[in-house]
């Protein structure tokens, strides 16, 4: 497994955001997507995951409700609601723009200053 | 919560166990991996940030908590507070019933009080006729229905015993124009109408259950009242009241008459014998409306009747709202008393204010610790309201239990010559107004320690173990002056209570011109048939007869020395008709200006009167048997009357008549007695002349007994001998002539004793004002007393040092107060007797006595503070 890279806050918010976008997830599967979709790249404190969690929630991007897991146990799912998809989209925007800004300012050759 | 995070742990250990991990090892390294379920719920919570209704929680149970820590400070407040609710509870029912709620019939505010007035003569309210009665029916247009109202006192016989009661008479529409119902049987309608008196009587509902056991048969039965028979044909609801003054507080029957015939004179236009009227306006106009109309109508009368009608007295037509009309003149008085009690609630809320600042001082450190944690000062603020608010609806449900259950007990301390008493309950409204108040008062005393404590805690940083010498100086200058005005108010109101209570005492100890102890009263009326067939006593010698006969029957009782009867008990300044008998007056060799200036109050008295009630005779004699009817009249005057109308010459030999008459005899003056105080005890000079009661007999009539003999023992036999001369003559209020003077003075007595209980309160409250502040100053500089103490300062000089600020503060309040009371009380003047409204001795009485308890007040703290252990107190502090 690659070496875990620290992650900000506002990163694991848009991660989860993303992970529950493709589908409704119990924690634990949330967890185990963001693993999947970083093909194991990436693995998420466990203790992180549930206050961010119930903060996406508090704040209106997710909302949850309780069902049944695989093996017919009970299990609150989260899925994202159309703010939170909004929200999302702006922030994954957000993201790349820094990204871009960032790898410019890193590409910059000694003679462009 | 639990479930999901345990879920997840269980997931996870399940795919440990897929991957070969044995199970316990697995659901280990699930939680370890995990991290910590609590910390994690905790952050959880804390993520999830808390809402409006979840944080209003908090500040709630965390009061809760507080509140109870301190159990006595919680108790203080809360008792303080229900008094000051309950105060308002009770009084505002009260107000309520009376002045707010409109009069119990259908449209009420239709309902108008019709007087007839004479501007010209100064006079209200006279009588009127039949002529102007039809006219306000038919002529004026303006009422949908008008009807006349006369009540006096009567004779009920026919139904168990005899009994003495008010009843009213009025038109056959009367209930109809109300609107009121009938609870079995029927009322008064159109067939009812007849030119004298309908034989028909409708009954209250307290007589039906009194004197026929709530029998449903009893329609049909007949009554006698004042000897002349009616049948009872409905019974009212238990409700009703008539909307206007009554005689004695309830009216009990109900007759109707057409005031054409007997005994009504013939109705002309200038014979006014109709007292009162009230009517119902037509729907679609207002009352400015009529009234001009009936002002125009009345102008439009005099013109066309000028010679019933003289010019200058300005005859006119006046119309008022009936519920006014009812309660206007109780409206002052309810209202003093309301603000009154209002003003308890401020000085209740002055109290806790003060107890709450002293405690927020102590508070200070806690505040600033949680600001620092990330309070804002509003969620501070607000925390503190809510404690203050917990506790004032804590004291409001507690003053409002107490209200409810107490207010039948209240009212019968009330005088009864409030009207609409009957109507007060607590209901919805008083309830609303009784949590408001509570809301108000929490709001008042919790509103400036919130902002005023979580200012300091805004600003002061954390110091380690510093409770300071004293807390912050305007936070004390506040709190004096408050302690100090709520000693000025305790000042006020004891002063008051003082006056009222000093007159009182006067009016007791006055002399009244007889000996009312050993001297038994009773009390019965003669009745007044319409039909003379029916009076057994209508010649002067009938009732004569019967007044001797009565007189050798009470002197035989057992136990009784003397025996007389009289037509006015003196301290009772009606006559139980509801008339002072004052009379014109005319004085022989003396030319009679004008009718006005010589007047007495005319009291009949049979020959031993005086002896009975051991008035002293100045000079000449008393009637003797020999003075009756045919023999020469005689009268006895008192010396007011000998000093206003004989200042100069022997009023001996002197002779008088009575009226405008000058066909009457003179009669003569054969003696003088001392003054009897037959009006009441504060009432002063009117001329009173005695007449015998042989020459000038009278209906309603007063026995008055001397005998060692209680009243309630001798009730039985008196009864017995009355009924035995004439079965249908009802005896009322037997009792000690003690009791009659003490009666006299009811609402005097009541209104002193409700001053008193509010200036005892007050006092209560300030004292306890007083003793919080100044322990809670003791236990902030506990640290320096501890200092001073190690250095040598013996007891006493702790003891000044806190005794030195109760003293103080109470100077000040005092001097306030005196201050204050000077103002106030030269407007109570007219309520006091006997006393000056600044009296010497009332205000030097009263600040000693809020020296005293202020003294006592702080010398607890004051000891309390001698006892710390100077150890602890420098260790601790």
């Amino acid at each position: 497994m690659a070496k875990q890279i620290d992650l900000l806050q506002g990163t694991l918010d848009m991660l989860i955001l993303k992970a529950v976008s493709l589908g409704p997830l119990h924690g634990y599967g949330i967890l185990l997507r963001i693993q999947q979709i970083s093909k194991d790249r990436l693995e998420i404190q466990q203790g992180s995951l549930y206050p961010a969690l119930y903060r996406l929630e508090h704040q209106g991007w997710i909302i949850s409700e309780w069902g049944e897991s695989e093996n017919k146990r009970k299990a609150r799912y989260y899925r994202l609601t159309a703010a939170g998809k909004r929200r999302f989209q702006a922030e994954a925007e957000k993201w790349n723009r820094m990204a871009g800004v960032i790898a410019g300012i890193l590409g910059t050759k000694p003679e462009e200053v | 919560m639990d479930v999901e995070l345990r879920f997840h742990i269980e997931a996870f250990a399940e795919d440990l166990v897929r991957g070969g991990v044995p199970l316990q090892e697995a659901m280990r390294r699930a939680r370890i991996e995990f991290g910590g379920i609590d910390r994690a719920k905790e952050e959880c919570r804390e993520a999830r940030g808390m809402t409006f209704l979840e944080s209003v929680v908090q500040d709630f149970r965390y009061s809760l908590r507080m509140l109870r820590k301190k159990p006595a400070f919680t108790a203080a407040a809360v008792v303080t507070v229900a008094l000051g609710v309950g105060a308002n509870t009770a009084m505002f029912s009260i107000v309520n019933a009376v002045l707010l709620r409109p009069l119990p019939f259908p449209e009420p505010d239709r309902l108008v009080r019709i007087a007839f007035n004479e501007p010209g003569l100064g006079l209200r309210d006279v009588p009127f006729s039949v002529p102007e009665l039809e006219d306000l029916r038919n002529r004026a247009g303006v009422f949908k229905d008008v009807s006349t109202i006369a009540s006096a006192s009567e004779n009920l016989t026919g139904a168990g015993h005899p009994e003495r009661l008010e009843f009213m008479v009025t038109h056959p529409n009367y209930f109809s124009m109300l609107g009121a119902t009938p609870q079995i049987g029927r009322l008064f309608g159109p067939q009812d109408f007849a030119l004298g008196f309908a034989p028909v009587a409708v009954i209250s509902d307290g007589l039906w259950r009194r004197s026929y056991g709530a029998d449903p048969n009893v329609i049909g039965r007949s009554v006698r009242l004042d000897n002349d028979p009616y049948t009872i044909v409905g019974v009212l609801p238990p409700g009703f009241r008539h909307p206007g003054p009554t005689i004695s507080g309830n009216v009990e029957v109900f007759q109707t008459a057409g005031f054409s015939a007997d005994p009504a004179p013939p109705p002309a236009r200038g014979t006014r014998f109709m007292p009162a009227a009230i009517g119902r306006l037509k729907p679609g106009i207002s009352l400015e409306q009529a009234q001009t109309r009936l002002t125009a109508m009345a102008i439009q009368i005099r013109q066309d009747y000028a010679t019933d009608f003289p010019a200058q007295a300005r005859w006119t037509i006046e119309i008022q709202p009936l519920q006014e009309a009812l309660v206007g003149n109780v409206r002052p008085m309810l209202l003093v008393l309301s603000g009154a009690v209002i003003l308890i609630v401020f000085i209740v809320s002055l109290n806790i204010a003060n107890l709450l600042l002293a405690r927020a001082s102590g508070r200070q450190q806690e505040m600033a610790v949680r600001s620092a944690l990330g309070a804002t000062r509003s969620r501070l603020a607000r925390q503190m309201l809510t404690e203050s608010i917990l506790l004032s609806f804590m004291g409001g449900l507690a003053g409002i239990a107490t209200a409810v259950c107490t207010l039948s007990f209240i009212l019968r301390f009330v005088p009864p010559n409030i009207p609409r008493l009957s109507e007060v309950r607590i209901d919805g409204a008083v309830l609303v107004f009784a949590l408001l108040i509570s809301l108000l008062t929490g709001l008042l005393f919790g509103l400036a320690p919130a902002i005023h404590s979580t200012r300091a805690a805004m600003s002061s940083a954390i110091r380690e173990g510093s409770r300071g010498s004293g807390y912050s100086t305007k936070t004390s200058r506040l709190r004096d002056v408050l302690i100090v005005s709520e000693l000025a108010f305790a000042v006020v109101l004891m002063v008051g209570a003082g006056l009222l209570l000093r007159t009182l005492r006067d009016l007791l100890q006055e002399n009244p011109g007889f000996n009312p102890t050993q001297v038994v009263a009773a009390n019965l009326s003669l009745p007044e048939p319409n039909d003379p067939k029916a009076d057994p006593y209508l010649s002067v010698a009938q009732e004569t007869s019967f007044d001797r006969e009565l007189l050798r029957r009470m002197s035989a009782i057992p136990g009784i020395e003397l025996a007389a009867i009289t037509s006015d008990l003196p301290t009772t300044n009606l006559s139980v008709n509801g008339a002072q008998a004052i009379d014109a007056l005319a004085i022989e060799d003396r030319p009679v200006e004008s009718s006005l200036d010589l007047r007495a109050e005319r009291i009949r008295i049979s020959p031993d009167y005086f002896k009975v009630m051991q008035a002293p005779l100045l000079r000449g004699r008393f009637f003797t048997e020999g003075d009756g009817d045919g023999k020469q009249p005689v009268v006895i005057i008192d010396e007011t009357t000998a000093r206003k109308y004989w200042p100069t010459r022997d009023p001996l030999g002197q002779r008088v008549r009575f009226g405008a008459d000058p066909t009457q005899p003179w009669i003569t003056v054969v003696g003088i007695v001392k003054d009897i105080k037959s009006d009441g005890l504060d009432i002063d000079g009117i001329p009173h002349i005695y007449v015998p009661i042989y020459q000038s007999p009278n209906r309603d009539l007063s026995i008055v007994l001397r005998t060692s003999l209680p009243a309630k023992v001798l009730e039985p036999q008196i009864r017995h001998e009355i009924q035995s001369i004439d079965p249908g003559l009802p005896t009322f209020d037997v009792s000690s002539m003690n009791d009659v003077v003490d009666r006299s003075l009811a609402s005097r007595r009541f209104s002193a004793e409700l001053v008193v209980g509010f200036a005892a309160v007050a006092l209560l409250l300030a004292s306890i004002g007083i003793y919080g502040l100044l322990a809670y100053m003791v236990g902030q500089r506990s640290r320096e007393i501890g200092l001073r103490m190690v250095l040598g300062a013996p007891r006493a000089v702790i003891l000044k040092l806190v005794l030195r600020k109760g003293v103080v503060l109470a100077s000040a309040g005092t001097a306030a107060g005196v201050v204050f009371s000077a103002c106030a009380t030269s407007m109570m003047a007219s309520l006091l007797y006997g006393v000056r409204p600044h009296d010497p001795a009332v205000f030097l009485v009263v600040p000693l006595i809020l020296l005293v308890v202020a003294l006592l007040a702080s010398y607890v703290p004051a000891w309390r503070a001698t006892k710390v252990d100077p150890i602890v107190a420098l260790r601790d502090g």
